[in-house]
């Protein structure tokens, strides 16, 4: 580019008016493109966002009973004060968190074997991880109802965060190999040299320059437990130890007609993975789980 | 690590780096290494294959118990072979299940492809605020299921709600959305889109980012059309991504519970019942553990043919 502009330095203004004219008229025209476009994708997300943005409105819409008038925080504090939301919030936190961080203590080191072991075993385990991804969990579910029930992990939080961190680590263990293929071998061997261990290197020089690999790893465990329902309804048995999606739809059942309440419960759910994705966008921005598939 | 094997391993590496260096020195550093790498590789491999032995090996097993017994969840019962598939496999309900999964995976795959990839062409133009926009595009995918399909229910389920209110408005009648059955499944399945194609956008964002602009260039001074640049171009640009992205999707679609149970149950009159809302029936609702496992176990198999399909088709792309 600089070498073409450098061998014809005079070529803008030489080449005079009619270059500029033609410059003018195309850049107009991508102007015009622009504000077409502009217009068809301002259109097209305010209709796909309607569903959202209905919940968010009711959510702040006074309720049948009350006496307050335009958008008010009445209903959050109702919910909270009158239901179990409370309680809700917090075992969503807590399985959502532990699932996270034990997704990615255990997808990480396993991930580092698929991206660095060169052996007829670890490429079998890698086609097992990607074969039990794509399987139904309804087939584990009743196993492991029966297994877990035995074990007194039925309706318990603990069963369900073994559960959750058991279907990402599928998924999460590709993607952080997909990842560390990213990270070049020369930098481990460096270490080696310096005397490092393999477990050494990995710690220091490969897991310490994965913190976008890690933080996308993370986002996909979390998305995953913060919305899941299927194994939510199968296990969850009690009011107390729900999660927030059990707790919205137990209380959608309820109180159908109070959906200024439901939906202030709805946003409640839905601000985390909002608020995660709006600030950690970028590291997911790839495709995801589509994006870390099909780099491999 | 002491510093003398330090030195005398950096010593070996620099010898066995230089062009003619001595041949067993670096080879018995390698092996070294090697025999630590494998050893380091089984402890850091352990804790997944102990979840995946857990939670996905014992169940399938089990599962395989499961579906060739009669009893109920509490108790295993006696072997009857073949006969809850035969059960399965005889019932319409499943043949009718099968169908509506088909229809369901069709739409939601190819609906939410089209859609996510002219949304991708779309912002891949610079637009003011375009990054503004791909992120709000994305909410469809990232608000939870639980809460959209609230929301969901709010604008169509009862001939009040908002949706049927404007086609009465507009003398086009009140379609019941939930409660017709040809409606109900048209509905789930644009639900389903409308969850999706935020994938589907991310994909194929990814793979244009790839394509290097100058070939459009080249190809219009050549005189291709729009639609010519977009044909022999772009579509063959991403083909590889696609490829996986609708594959990636059928699974997605195959195994969906959620957004077909929460805004309809399965149905009316089954209309929406997929084969998942059918096995969890069968299992939590009629107690029947042999049969719905079955049905899991089938579509478990079919899942099986389809991923390996994937698997071979990246692995045979990213040896390219």
């Amino acid at each position: 580019m600089s070498a073409v502009l450098h061998a014809h330095p005079e070529s803008g203004p030489t080449l005079g008016t009619d270059a500029g004219k033609r410059r003018k008229t195309l850049s107009e025209a991508g102007q015009r493109g622009r504000w077409w476009r502009f217009a068809a994708i301002l259109i097209i997300t305010g209709i796909v966002l309607v569903p959202i943005m209905v919940t968010v409105l009711l959510a702040f819409t006074p309720g049948p009973n009350s006496t307050a008038t335009g958008l008010t925080f009445e209903n959050l504090s109702n919910v909270f004060s009158k239901t179990l939301a409370a309680t809700w919030l917090k075992n969503s936190l807590v399985t959502t968190l532990s699932t996270v961080v034990v997704s990615v203590a255990v997808a990480a080191p396993a991930g580092y074997v698929l991206s660095r072991g060169r052996s007829k075993a670890v490429s079998g385990y890698s086609l097992l991880l990607f074969v039990m991804q794509s399987l139904p969990i309804i087939t584990s579910v009743v196993p492991l109802f029966i297994l877990f029930a035995g074990m007194g992990l039925v309706d318990n939080l603990l069963g369900l965060t073994i559960i959750y961190v058991g279907s990402t680590m599928t998924v999460a263990t590709w993607m952080m190999a997909a990842y560390f293929d990213s990270i070049p071998i020369s930098l481990e061997e460096a270490s080696w040299i310096d005397g490092c261990s393999v477990f050494g290197s990995f710690t220091r020089v490969v897991l310490r320059n994965s913190l976008p690999g890690v933080l996308s790893t993370a986002i996909f465990a979390f998305l995953l437990a913060w919305n899941d329902y299927l194994v939510a309804i199968v296990f969850l048995r009690s009011n107390e130890i729900f999660t927030l999606p059990m707790g919205v739809q137990s209380f959608f059942q309820q109180n159908a007609t109070d959906w200024t309440s439901v939906m202030a419960l709805a946003v409640v759910m839905m601000l985390p993975p909002v608020i995660v994705f709006a600030a950690l966008n970028k590291y997911f921005s790839v495709g995801g789980i589509g994006g870390s598939l099909a780099g491999r | 690590m002491s510093s003398t094997t330090t030195q005398s391993g950096l010593g070996r590496a620099r010898r066995g780096l230089a062009p003619g260096g001595s041949g067993t020195a670096p080879g018995k550093r390698k092996s070294k290494l090697s025999a630590q790498a494998t050893r380091t590789f089984f402890w850091l491999l352990l804790p997944s294959v102990v979840l995946l032995v857990l939670i996905h090996g014992y169940p399938l097993i089990y599962a395989a118990v499961q579906a060739t017994h009669d009893g109920n969840l509490l108790q295993t019962g006696n072997f009857v072979g073949g006969q809850n598939f035969a059960t399965v496999l005889t019932s319409p309900a499943f043949w009718k299940a099968a169908q509506f999964t088909l229809w369901f995976t069709i739409v939601g795959v190819f609906g939410s492809w089209l859609v996510g990839l002219g949304l991708a062409l779309l912002l891949r133009t610079k637009i003011p605020a375009g990054g503004t926009f791909k992120v709000l595009l994305l909410l469809p995918w990232v608000v939870p299921i639980v809460v959209s399909s609230t929301a969901w229910n709010w604008l169509v389920a009862t001939p009040d709600s908002l949706i049927p209110s404007l086609f009465r408005n507009l003398g086009m009648g009140t379609p019941l959305f939930l409660a017709d059955p040809n409606l109900a499944s048209i509905t789930v399945m644009v639900f389903k889109v409308w969850v999706s194609f935020p994938f589907m956008m991310m994909m194929i964002s990814a793979a244009l980012a790839s394509v290097d602009t100058t070939v459009y260039e080249a190809a219009s001074m050549d005189g291709a059309s729009r639609w010519q640049q977009f044909t022999q171009i772009t579509l063959p640009l991403i083909a590889r991504s696609t490829y996986i992205s609708w594959i990636l999707m059928t699974i997605f679609c195959v195994n969906d519970f959620p957004t077909i149970y929460l805004l309809t149950g399965g149905g009316p009159v089954n209309a929406t019942t997929s084969l998942v809302v059918l096995a969890y029936r069968t299992v939590f609702q009629d107690f029947a553990t042999g049969p719905g496992v079955a049905i899991a176990f089938l579509m478990t198999m079919t899942l099986v043919v389809i991923s390996v399909i994937l698997y071979r088709q990246i692995r045979k792309s990213s040896v390219e």
